[in-house]
């Protein structure tokens, strides 16, 4: 009995925790063009990054806030601190790495991880990147995976060559903010031709009260390479309102091979507004595989832009609403061009009030011939206090394109549920598996470390409906 | 993404100045409101109906739904200078001349100017059966209209073009089956537009009493012979539809008007306990095409079936929405949509679910299927769903375009046909499914002739030689 007990515990505490940092710099709260000029100074950018910020923060002033998701207004812009500094430069090593940040980042199981089969960690702690660690081996290939601010002083040239070209800063409020205050995220460069054999790891965290998170990741993926990139995420919980605002541009050059794999786990207080956004060219391949189980509220559609033909678009996205929790997410695949594919698969869970609404977008655009594309979302909803929502936007304008689009909400059924009590399951663990058989579409897209982990993550999110 | 260079040239200058959203007419003010109360004597209440509605009017955006305001182009519509007749004819001039065409129980004709014939078949007057103008109803019934029209009732309070109907109507029609009756043959209500720069506003009521059943052919077409390069013209009307418990209304709408015209269309039913509404929406005809439908299932068990086709060709555009709102136990919505493109049309089929917590046992399902006949045609398709209450047998939509089926194409050639011919068979089959269901036996092979005469007219040679 014990042993059953086991999964629904609620081991929330264990990624839930502050530590009092000595912060050595950061901003002032609230957002001004001095801010931004602050940390463009502290971070001793070249000029043009800092006229870019600075043009960022003007359209960010003049867009209004989207009004097509609510609760966006109740972010308090002035009551963030928008640059952190947690250490004086970048650590190369792991041992380099303060005892005290080292100690957070033990909770969080990153050594362990690197131990088994890391291929390099760019760990985000606050606002900058404070450990960094590249295999040998990765570094002979010619692979740069390093933190994005240092990538704009090592290699200035391929930085700015892709730098906003996928996500320009004036695409929405949110990446004119992102482009205004940004401060580490990562940097991955993949040569022609190289295949990363290990998939590239970041992990971060929040932390601080009230600290706003602008990261900025930059995947280039040259021709005929292939990289698999993983994010995950934990977040201390706090009464608050924190802030989350990333973008993350990856290109994929011709003929290469992309994944991105994200785990979102903000605790609920934390508003998650990310723009991530894909150019797929010929015969490349770019998938995003996307879940979000954390957040107060989450407004995140991985995009690929199908720009070279035979391009091909994967995009796997999963959300759990629990109680106050609103996860707006859902994919785009915009056709550019002839003879491409894009498949996406939507899969959310509503409980306890939460509210999981799917938004996609469609796209064929004239001149994209002979496009093959298919959207599939499925909701489930466990109690009829939450809420369920499917946005999807088709727009075709070409006359051979074969598009489907299936969608489908429902309840776990009372015969499943049945079945699995006969076999001994308490309906705690039946409920428990059928949702994780439901999300299984995601799970089995991830290294095992994180399908065990994002399992109990699950569990974790189940428990307080069911236990 | 990038611009592509305007080679071909402009096919039609466009009034540049006006944003999308921008209602394309004048007329609609305080003044004319005043002159229609005056013009036809109406009681302080009626007066003071029309001015509120005005008001609102002028409050409303064009586009009250977040979801689709960026869908939304009625640039296409030029009427600047259009105008309804303050002074028409509120009864029918000749009713004792209007001859009832076979197979009708009863028929209303109005055109821009006034009812051109007004006849109800002996057998239905004798049941109780009452087809008249708001005008007879008016000397007849006062307090019975009062209570049908007086603060907007039947109309949404968030809708500008239902608020035009209710403020700005000159011409009105009022139907009534009491409880019990079942008219075999059905009811048509024509409506005539074309005569430049006139606009028809009017507002229809449909009541259906308990366990009552009739059927309605609606047929907007041309009034009289428009000359090729005549002005535009508006209709702007609605269908305020209430069904009692257990009774039965079909409605079949066949959208013939000419290409001068611009249709705006409100549809709003409240379907009672047991009740079943059909409805049958065949678009043709008309430059712009806004419509709304809303069906309201109200009544415990109550159902709705809707089925809108669109056949569009040259700079066509339809922008069709219809919302269903779920409210009762074990309530039934199948709503279907079809559209088949040609040449440059353009067709935006905007479906919304809603299902509320109240709505037990809900059976759902939203189609949207398009065709694009040809590369410079558009379909979106967004079909949406809310979903409050998951104990549902099926909350489900799905949608597809893609181009004529090749396996049907050489199925139909290896049969004899020739391939012109298989195609012309494949997309009349495709919006079959609305013809078939038109109650009125001429009305539905005139639909068909009509199907034909488009596809030959249009682009059926474009298509055999793109295809």
């Amino acid at each position: 009995m014990t042993a059953t007990r086991e999964i629904v515990t609620d081991k929330r505490d264990q990624f839930a925790f502050h530590d009092d940092i000595a912060y050595l710099r950061e901003t002032k709260r609230g957002l001004t063009r001095a801010t931004v000029e602050e940390i463009s100074a502290f971070k001793e950018e070249p000029d043009w990054m800092l006229q870019y910020r600075l043009r960022a923060y003007e359209h960010f002033l003049k867009r209004p806030i989207p009004t097509w998701t609510d609760g966006l207004d109740k972010i308090n812009f002035d009551n963030i601190v928008y640059y952190r500094k947690p250490s004086e430069r970048e650590e190369k090593s792991w041992d380099d790495v303060p005892d005290q940040i080292k100690a957070t980042f033990e909770k969080l199981g990153i050594p362990e991880a690197e131990r088994k089969f890391l291929a390099g960690v760019g760990a985000q702690y606050d606002s900058e990147v404070v450990y960094h660690s590249v295999k040998e081996e990765l570094s002979k290939l010619g692979v740069v995976f390093m933190g994005t601010d240092q990538a704009l002083k090592e290699y200035p040239d391929i930085f700015r060559k892709y730098f906003g070209t996928v996500v320009p800063a004036e695409d929405n409020k949110f990446s004119a903010l992102n482009a205004a205050v940004w401060s580490g995220g990562s940097f991955v460069y993949v040569p022609k031709g190289i295949e990363v054999p290990l998939p590239l790891q970041a992990y971060f965290r929040i932390n601080g009260e009230n600290t706003g998170q602008f990261e900025r990741t930059l995947i280039v993926v040259d021709e005929g390479a292939k990289v698999h990139y993983i994010e995950g995420c934990t977040a201390p919980i706090y009464a608050t309102e924190s802030l989350h605002v990333a973008v993350v541009e990856v290109v994929a050059l011709p003929r290469s091979k992309v994944r991105y794999t994200t785990i979102q786990n903000w605790s609920n207080d934390v508003y998650n507004l990310v723009t991530k956004r894909a150019h797929a060219y010929e015969n490349s391949t770019v998938e995003w595989i996307d879940a979000n189980t954390g957040s107060r509220k989450t407004v995140k559609f991985p995009a690929i832009y199908l720009r070279g033909e035979g391009a091909t678009a994967d995009i796997i996205s999963v959300a759990v609403a629990g109680k106050g929790q609103h996860q707006d997410t859902g994919a785009k695949a915009v056709h550019l061009a002839p003879n491409t594919r894009s498949r996406i698969v939507s899969k959310s869970v509503s409980k306890d009030g939460g509210r999981a609404s799917y938004r996609g977008h469609l796209k064929v655009s004239p001149g994209a011939t002979n496009v093959v594309a298919s959207v599939r979302c499925d909701a489930l909803m466990l109690d009829d206090i939450s809420r369920s929502d499917t946005y999807p936007y088709i727009d075709i304008q070409e006359d051979d394109t074969s598009m489907t689009h299936e969608a489908t909400v429902g309840k776990v059924s009372a015969e499943q549920v049945f079945y699995l009590m006969s076999r001994g399951l308490t309906e705690n663990e039946a409920t428990n598996l059928i949702v994780q058989g439901f999300l299984e579409v995601f799970t089995k897209e991830l290294p095992m470390e994180y399908a065990i982990e994002f399992n109990r993550l699950v569990k974790l999110e189940m428990e307080g409906s069911l236990g | 993404m990038t611009v592509e260079p305007s080679t071909a040239p402009v096919a039609r200058p466009r009034p540049a100045r006006r944003a999308p959203t921008d209602l394309p007419f004048r007329f609609a003010d305080r003044g004319l409101a005043e002159a229609l109360a005056t013009e036809r004597a109406e009681p302080d209440w009626l007066r003071a109906e029309r001015i509120a509605a005005f008001e609102a009017f002028e409050r409303l955006p064009i586009e009250p739904n977040q979801l689709y305001t960026t869908y939304l182009d009625l640039r296409n519509a030029e009427l600047a200078t259009a105008r309804p007749y303050v002074r028409t004819a509120t009864a029918p001039n000749a009713i004792a001349s209007t001859k009832l065409p076979e197979g009708v129980a009863g028929l209303i004709d109005l055109r821009e100017d006034g009812v051109a014939g007004l006849v109800l078949e002996p057998a239905a007057v004798a049941a109780g059966v009452i087809l008249e103008t708001f005008g007879a109803a008016l000397a007849r019934d006062p307090d019975g209209l009062r209570t049908e029209l007086e603060g907007g009732a039947g109309l949404p309070d968030d809708d500008k073009l239902a608020a035009l109907a209710r403020g700005f109507w000159s011409q009105g029609v009022r139907l009534h089956i009491p409880a019990g009756v079942r008219l075999e043959r059905p009811i048509v209500m024509r409506w005539s537009v074309g005569v430049a720069d006139r606009a028809l506003i009017g507002r229809t009521r449909i009541s259906v009493g308990d366990g009552a059943e009739v059927s309605i052919v609606e047929e907007l077409g041309p009034s009289g012979v428009i000359p090729a390069d005549a002005g535009q013209a508006l209709l702007a009307s609605t269908l305020e539809v209430t069904i009692g418990r257990d009774a039965r209304l079909e409605i079949a709408s066949l959208q013939e008007l000419p290409p001068n015209a611009i249709a705006l269309q409100y549809r709003h039913a409240e379907i009672g306990e047991g009740a079943t509404l059909r409805w049958a929406l065949a678009q043709l005809g008309s430059r712009l095409v806004r419509s709304r439908v809303d069906n309201r299932l109200a009544g415990d068990r109550s159902s709705v079936e809707q089925v809108e086709i669109v056949f569009g060709g040259e700079d066509q555009l339809f922008d069709l929405t219809s919302y269903t709102r779920h409210v009762g136990r074990d309530t039934t919505g199948n709503l279907l949509s079809k559209g088949a493109l040609m040449d440059k049309a353009r067709s935006f089929m905007k479906g919304m679910i809603v299902i509320e917590r109240s709505a037990i046992g809900t059976d759902s399902f939203l189609g949207e299927f398009g065709m694009n006949l040809s590369k410079h045609t558009r379909s979106v398709a967004i079909p949406s769903l809310e979903i409050d209450q998951p104990d549902c047998r099926r909350a489900a939509h799905s949608s597809s375009v893609g181009p004529i089926d090749e396996a049907q194409l050489f199925y139909l050639e290896s049969r004899g046909i020739p391939p012109d011919e298989a195609r012309k068979f494949i997309v009349l089959g495709f919006l079959e499914p609305v013809v078939a269901r038109v109650p009125l036996a001429d009305a539905r092979d005139r639909l068909r002739q009509r199907l034909e005469e488009k596809w030959d007219a249009g682009t059926g040679a474009g298509v055999t030689a793109a295809a």
